[in-house]
Parts: structure tokens; sequence; C-alpha cells
């Protein structure tokens, strides 16, 4: 039985991002393949270029030079990146950035109300989701009012509120203790597992990156190691 | 939850900002309210003036002053025989210092005239001749000056008595004190003077009619205007410059308005910038953050313009409450005028809010990959 071949999510060639006209050179001819569903980690040394990589996945900038394509489509060339994150894209980030004044159910609705999903849909849809990270509970209470690790589950749960295929995460465990990392790191895989997204997770920590199927090491914009670790591609 | 739920939640979260904010416009739609209630008030306190005296024309010469200026009482005589002209009162009003009183209108009427004939007696008794050292007072203006009837009152130099309260059945007539002219040349040396003729025309008239009316008096009368009484006080300067400047007061309050919004919003935007970015990552259209900023704005304006017509009322009453104002004028704040305020108020909210959405909309995403 023949098995079908692995799509790429993101492609990218010779992929170049400079700040400051050209005095800082974040990306340096990054050549680079995401398949579908699989669940990579970046490392590196801070300012090695492993966010704005992230940043240039996501389309919230744009490469220097270089070509990058999610399934075929050049990313800078969107007409609209905004419908781009809001459908495939979920983002979690090292700082939770959950919106102060909404509970946790409505920080999960927040990234609905670009669709047109009725009002009723998108509170079920939050409370499931809330629901599948363990927050149940904790539906209506403020940011203010949850431990690091419970928003990080509100966050996580907020990434996923437009079924995306790719989960974007920068440091997500960064501002954790090691307890409540582990459980968000196991929370991130079961998710990717399940829903079959590609999750592109940017870490220091090492014992992070090994849950990844794939590491790529990064040193002042090139991409020194690609290596799988052995756990295996969820296809 | 919806998109109204995040816009108002953006202007709860900083509660005294958005207070203080609020007050500033309410502030300035309330001086709108209250300026321009009070200077569109003097006009329609005169107009109801002459309509509670039965004039159809007044000849007068309304220039830069709250009074006509005097012109010789012969004048009568050149325009009593012209068609259409059922009768004439001459008058001679001032606006004068009454004993502890800063201004009151002094209504000197011709004795017999028909400018009597609207006041209602609501005690004591009319004056019994013309030299009789008597005045009746208009009911606001007993008030004011706290007056009944058997009380001395003193005109400049002359000591007179209240003999009478009636009732003018206008605001300006009621915040009178009324005496025959005469008498009134006589205290105030303009003997021989006045300086209005009321007219009332033959049941029938046509507005043509009146109009040529007018023109012939005009001819006739170079020293003073013919001009239809509801016209009246809109052709005299003096209304035209109150009216310019309780709008360009009121202008002023707006534009402070204005600048205070801006001001909030821009805090608004610079200090919810991480908040914008991460509202753009997670697919939000940088047309749906202008959106809310100028939705904020304009909300702001909304509650601002609701709260500054409320003040504007409450305040342009206890104004004309006040003994320098009461009984001048009645001040003409309509449903109109309410909603033209509010709108304004909505429209400083969003012209506020331009170029703080303008500069939520520059917003670079990345940064919400920083911290």
């Amino acid at each position: 039985m023949l098995e079908s071949p692995v799509l790429n999510a993101f492609e990218a060639v010779g992929l170049k991002k400079d700040f400051d006209d050209g005095a800082v050179q974040a990306l340096r001819s990054l050549d680079l393949q995401i398949p579908e569903g699989e669940f990579i980690a970046i490392t590196g040394p801070s300012g090695c270029g492993k966010t704005t990589l992230l940043q240039l996945l996501g389309a919230l900038d744009r490469p220097t030079a270089g070509t990058l394509v999610f399934r075929g489509v050049s990313i800078p060339d969107l007409p609209d990146p905004s419908a781009y994150r809001s459908r495939e894209i979920g983002f979690v980030f090292q700082s939770f950035h959950l919106l102060p004044t909404f509970t946790a159910l409505e920080n999960v609705q927040i990234p609905m109300l670009e669709t047109r999903m009725p009002s009723a849909k998108r509170r079920d849809q939050a409370r499931e989701l809330l629901k599948s990270v363990g927050l149940e509970r904790r539906l209506n209470h403020f940011p203010s009012k949850l431990s690091g690790g419970e928003r990080q589950r509100v966050a996580i749960a907020r990434s996923l509120a437009n079924s995306p295929s790719v989960l974007l995460a920068d440091e997500p465990t960064g501002n954790l203790d090691s307890d409540n990392a582990a459980m968000i790191l196991d929370l991130l895989v079961k998710i990717q597992q399940e829903k079959r997204m590609t999750l592109v997770l940017v870490t220091h920590d090492d014992r992070v990156a090994h849950r990844a199927t794939r590491i790529i090491h990064m040193i002042d914009g090139h991409a020194v190691s690609d290596r799988q670790t052995g756990n295996g591609v969820y296809q | 939850m919806s998109f109204v739920t995040v816009v108002i939640r953006g202007l709860i979260r900083r509660r005294t900002r958005t207070t203080l904010t609020l007050l500033g416009i309410s502030i300035g739609i309330a001086a709108v309210v209250a300026l321009v209630g009070l200077s569109r008030g003097l006009n329609k306190s005169w107009a109801a003036g002459m309509k509670a005296r039965g004039t159809d024309v007044v000849v007068s010469n309304m220039t830069s002053s709250l009074v006509p200026k005097p012109f010789n009482a012969t004048v009568r005589d050149r325009i009593a025989h012209l068609p259409h002209i059922a009768g004439t009162c001459t008058l001679l009003v001032d606006l004068m210092s009454v004993e502890n009183t800063e201004m009151i209108m002094v209504s000197g009427r011709e004795w017999g005239g028909f400018a009597w004939g609207n006041l209602k007696l609501m005690s004591g008794r009319m004056p019994n001749a013309a030299q009789e050292k008597a005045v009746v007072l208009g009911r606001t203006a007993a008030d004011v000056l706290k007056k009944k009837v058997g009380d001395p009152i003193q005109i400049e130099t002359a000591e007179l008595k209240v003999v009478g309260i009636v009732d003018g059945n206008a605001w300006v007539e009621n915040g009178s004190v009324i005496l025959s002219m005469p008498l009134l040349q006589e205290i105030t040396g303009d003997q021989d003077r006045i300086n209005v003729i009321d007219v009332r025309l033959t049941p029938g008239t046509s507005r043509a009619d009146v109009q040529s009316l007018c023109e012939q008096i005009d001819q006739l009368v170079p020293e003073a205007r013919a001009i239809v009484a509801s016209e009246n006080l809109n052709q005299s300067e003096i209304s035209r410059i109150v009216g310019a400047m309780s709008w360009s007061t009121s202008l002023l309050a707006v534009l402070v308005g204005v600048l205070g919004v801006m001001n909030t919003m821009l805090m608004n935007v610079f200090e919810r910038t991480p908040e914008i970015c991460v509202l753009l990552a997670l697919g939000w259209k940088r047309r749906r953050i202008v959106e809310l900023v100028l939705w904020e704005s304009a909300i702001l304006g909304l509650l601002g313009g609701i709260i500054g017509v409320f003040i504007g009322v409450v305040g342009v009453r206890l104004l004309a409450a006040t003994p320098s104002i009461r009984g001048l004028l009645e001040p003409d704040i309509g449903i109109r005028l309410l909603a033209v305020s509010v709108a304004i108020a909505i429209l400083v909210g969003v012209v506020s809010g331009l170029y703080p959405a303008w500069r939520s909309s520059r917003v670079t995403p990345s940064q919400a990959l920083h911290g």
C-alpha cells in the first residue's frame, strides 16, 4: 500500500529579514520545509531569529528577501494577511496576552468576532474549548483571577477559536513554573496530535524542544542543525 | 459578547479618565445649549411680547443696542394715515437699573394706547391718569423687585407707587415695569421722544400689502425701520452679534471637547498598543481596529452630548432664574436645538477619534510577539 505524500505547510527558500536598514540581520538566507501536521521546535540563543521566523510564518511581518509559502501560496503576497491569521493560524504567546477586562469565556471569543458566527454559537464553542483545556469551572473568571498556567490554557483555547491548521507558539512555557510548563506542553502535544495540527514552537528549553518531532537549532539567523527527535510524525 | 461589548469595555477600563472626558464634552455641549438657547430666547421673548400686545408691524431703530434708539414722537403722525393701518401705539422702552435690580425692562406706553390692552390685572389696579406717579409690574418683575401693590418704587430720581401687578401673557411683558409714557418721558428727560411705534393692521391685510406698507413707512420715516413684528429682533444688529457670539463661544467650548476626546483616545491607543497588536495577531483586520477606536470616541461623544444637554437645560433654567436675567428673556430650548447639540457631540467624538484611529491602524502586529 502506497503512503500518501506528506504535504508541506510552509516552505522557505533564501528567507532573509533585516531590521534598521540592514544593520540587524535577523534571518540570513534560511531554507526550511515544515510538513503538515509536524511538531517542530525552533531553538537557539536570544537574537538568533527564532521569533522573527515565527512572525514571518504568521504574516505579522514581511521578509526582506526570499520566498515563504503556505500550502503553495506566497505569504508576503497574501491579499488579506488578517484573514490568513484568522483562519489558518493560532498564536500562543509567552506572556499570554489575554485582554484584562474580558473573562476567560470572552477572551476565547475575541478571534471569533472576525467571523460571521452567531453569538450563541461563539459562546458555545468558546465554552467547549475551555472545557477541553480543563477550565470549565473558570469560564467567568477574569485573567487577574487566574494562575499563570490557567491563563496560558485560556490563551491556548483562544488560539484554537477559529479551528486553525497551524499553531505558532512563542516560548509558551517561558513564564510558567515547571509543573505548569509540563502541563501546558502536554496539552499542546495532545491538541497537535488530536487535531493533526502543524505546531511550530519557539523555545530556549531543551526539555521542551525534545517533545517535538523535529528540532531546528538556529544561530545568527541561520539554521545550524535540523534533526528528527525520534518522537515520530503524526500523519 | 459582541463587538459592542469590546467597545464598551474599552471605555470603562479607565473609568476616571472616561468620566473626566465625558465631563469635558458635556461642558462644551452644555455651553452650546445654554448660550444658543439664551440668544434664541432673546428673539423669541421680544416676538412674544409684541404678539401679546397685538402688534403686527413695529417701527423702531434696532441698531447695535438691546433697546431701540429714540426718535421724535411726531413720526407717528407721518404714518398713522397710511392704508391698512388700524391703529398705532407709541412706546418708550428702556433697560434700566431699578433699585437693587441691575437691569429690568421699563416700558412707557402711550396713555390709552392699545398696548395696555393685553395686561390682565392680578391684583391692585391700573394707573388712573397719565401723570399719576404710578406703575404696574409684570408678575415676574414684581418677584424680582420684591414689590407688592402699595409699595413705593424708585425709578432714577422719581418716587412712584406700585398700584397693580399684571399678567402680560409673555415673558418680556411679565418682566417689565409698566407705566404711562409721558411719565417715563418726564423721568428720563426724553420729552417728545419715543423709540417704538406698535402698528396694528386692518384684518385681512395680505402679506404683499404688509410688505408694501413697510416700504412706505421706511420712505416716510428714514430715522426708523418698519418690520413685521415676528421678524423684528432677527433683523437687528445686536441680535446677530449675540447669535454670533453665542455660537462662537459654543464652538470654542466644543473645540476644547474635541481636544479632550482626542487626548483620551490617543492615550487609549498608546496604552493599548500591545493589545491592538494581539488583536491583529489573532486575525482582526486593521479596519476593525479603526472602527473600534472610532466607535469608542463616538460613544464618548454621544454620552457627553446627552449629559451636556441635561446640564445645559438645567443650567439655563437656573441662569434664567437669576435676578439679573429673570424676566428679561425666556430661554428657547427646543427639541431641535437639543438634537443638534447631541449630533454635534457625536461629530466631536468621531472627529476627535480620527487621528487616534489612524495611529491605531499604523501599529505593527509583530510587536505582539515582543514581551
